[in-house]
């Protein structure tokens, strides 16, 4: 099965005002959607989130701090997941708690070099 | 990737940020509460980004600690305050940075809670404030949540907060415990102010939202820390064993849709019976020579609480703690619940002309329960047709839907026994 990469944008302006009541939501929905796709088998690797703060190296070498971007448009974080096509893969994009928090998430597609692992 | 099964408990983030703020303010001092909030925040947000995807670390609360103190440290070092912060602490960052680590520690929290609940109960700030500022600092509310559990608009309780905090940060309240010639008083304040939080949430007349079960359950957790300090006093065991015999009974008030359920009609299996035992211990480790008025409030709940039914409650007893509550501070309300008290207990007549009394108390004209206890007593009597003239007196005061909902029921029961 083709293998996806979700690549999640944006999702937490505003969120300098949320309430632990509502953070502990956020993040008890983003979790329990995790352990979902891993029970089901369609979720290969949670992933890891990215801190906004880091570096961008230029062609001529220079190094810029971040934020690179306005920070809906910053990757916040990624999964691995594994569905039969690109739409099955978006369903499971869609299923994200992603799009309720105003943020996007990129599905790509990893692939298939005919390699051993496969 | 970690499982679920370390999954937050509940509020661990509401409670994290209070330990927090707390902790840090008592570092950094009260005038810095804003950037400490400000931190602990980003702190939260941090941890709730990190965690999603990859999982609860071992130490979830170790791990917001180390980042929201560093954040703080960083702030000061940023704005190059910290000679300030210095010169006034008399210590140099590496040296708060230790203490905070220290303060942190598990057997070391509870003692910073107690300075933040002084600080948040202090005498300069009104009643009101003093319940908003406790619910945001020491039990991590948010503002909306603080606007919705005590009724308020948002813009009047972020206002409200905003004073406080700027008017403790101008006296520069400082965080120690009071000292012992001030303990009594700064205390009476402290078990106004819990008692008032918790009956703010378990007032039946705003409704069931689930934010005011948590109120109470604040209010509770912060008694209980006060009992278990060097600074609680009798009173503060007999509020808490108070609060703990009204939570006993908070599932068994509502209906499976929110309707409040009468004591009478109550299903008294689902009293919490842990809850009334372990209150029944605190009220027992209340003594004192001079019972207050929450010794003799979580007298007269203990009796409900014990009693199997309605009719076997001894209600001679609650009649007489009534009076003692009396003799004790002058309230209407208490002359009126001694009433409906002396009415179950058979004497219906004394009942009457007690709440006749209360007519021509002012508070009383125009609150619908003094003409409810009318009708409950006519009831009582068995002269059906009063209750229902009482009852539609009730209907016609002002009175939130879902009493008006409950009057509408009883009314509908009496005019069935009066066919």
């Amino acid at each position: 099965m083709p293998k996806y990469m979700f690549v999640y944008r944006g999702g937490h302006e505003g969120m300098e005002h949320t309430s632990p009541e509502e953070m502990q939501q956020v993040m008890q929905r983003w979790m329990d959607w995790i352990h979902a796709g891993i029970e089901a088998g369609w979720m290969l690797d949670g992933g890891a989130a990215l801190k906004p703060e880091g570096a961008i190296v230029n062609p001529d070498l220079s190094v810029f701090d971040g934020p690179f971007t306005e920070s809906k448009e910053l990757v916040g974080g990624y999964s691995m997941v594994e569905a039969s096509d690109l739409a099955a893969a978006i369903e499971l994009a869609k299923s994200s708690p992603m799009p309720q928090s105003g943020g996007t998430v990129e599905v790509r597609e990893l692939p298939n070099l005919g390699m051993q692992n496969e | 990737m970690k499982q679920p099964e370390n999954q937050l408990v509940e509020h661990f983030f509401r409670h994290e940020s209070a330990n927090l703020v707390a902790v840090l303010t008592r570092a950094f001092g009260i005038r810095r509460i804003d950037l400490v909030e400000d931190m602990v925040q980003v702190a939260m947000l941090e941890a709730m980004h990190a965690w999603k995807q990859s999982g609860v670390p071992e130490k979830p609360a170790a791990w917001i600690h180390r980042v929201a103190k560093n954040r703080i440290l960083d702030a000061l070092r940023r704005e190059k305050i910290h000679e300030k912060a210095i010169a006034l602490s008399g210590q140099s960052i590496e040296g708060e940075e230790s203490v905070v680590d220290q303060w942190l520690e598990e057997e070391q929290l509870p003692d910073s809670l107690l300075r933040m609940i002084f600080v948040c109960c202090h005498p300069s700030l009104e009643r009101k404030t003093q319940i908003a500022l406790t619910l945001k600092t020491l039990c991590g509310f948010g503002i909306s949540e603080i606007a919705r559990g005590l009724m308020l608009p948002e813009e009047t309780v972020k206002k409200r907060i905003q004073r406080a905090k700027n008017s403790l940060a101008t006296a520069n309240v400082s965080l120690e415990l009071p000292d012992p010639s001030q303990l009594t008083q700064r205390l009476d304040v402290v078990h106004d102010v819990l008692y008032l939080m918790f009956n703010e949430g378990y007032s039946t007349s705003h409704g069931t939202e689930p934010i005011r079960a948590d109120i109470c359950e604040e209010a509770a957790r912060l008694c209980h820390l006060l009992c278990e300090s060097t600074c609680s006093l009798p009173a503060t065991r007999a509020l808490l064993a108070l609060m703990l015999f009204h939570a006993a009974r908070f599932d068994a008030r509502t209906d499976e849709h929110g309707a409040i359920v009468l004591l009478e009609d109550q299903n008294r299996t689902q009293w919490d019976r842990c809850l009334i035992v372990s209150a029944q211990s605190w009220l027992a480790q209340s003594k004192s020579d001079q019972p207050t008025t929450f010794h003799l409030e979580a007298a007269i709940a203990m009796q409900h609480c014990v009693s199997p039914s309605l009719a076997e409650t001894d209600w001679q007893t609650i009649v007489l703690l009534y009076s003692r509550l009396l003799q004790l501070r002058e309230s209407p309300v208490y002359t009126l619940n001694r009433a409906i008290a002396l009415g179950q207990a058979g004497e219906t007549g004394e009942a009457l002309s007690q709440l006749q009394s209360l007519q021509s108390c002012e508070e009383m004209q125009n609150y619908f329960l003094l003409d409810c206890a009318f009708s409950h007593i006519y009831e009582l009597e068995g002269n059906t047709q009063a209750a229902i003239d009482a009852c539609l007196i009730a209907l016609s005061k002002a009175v939130v839907p879902h009493e008006k909902e409950l009057l509408e029921r009883k009314l509908r029961k009496l005019t069935d026994q009066g066919r």
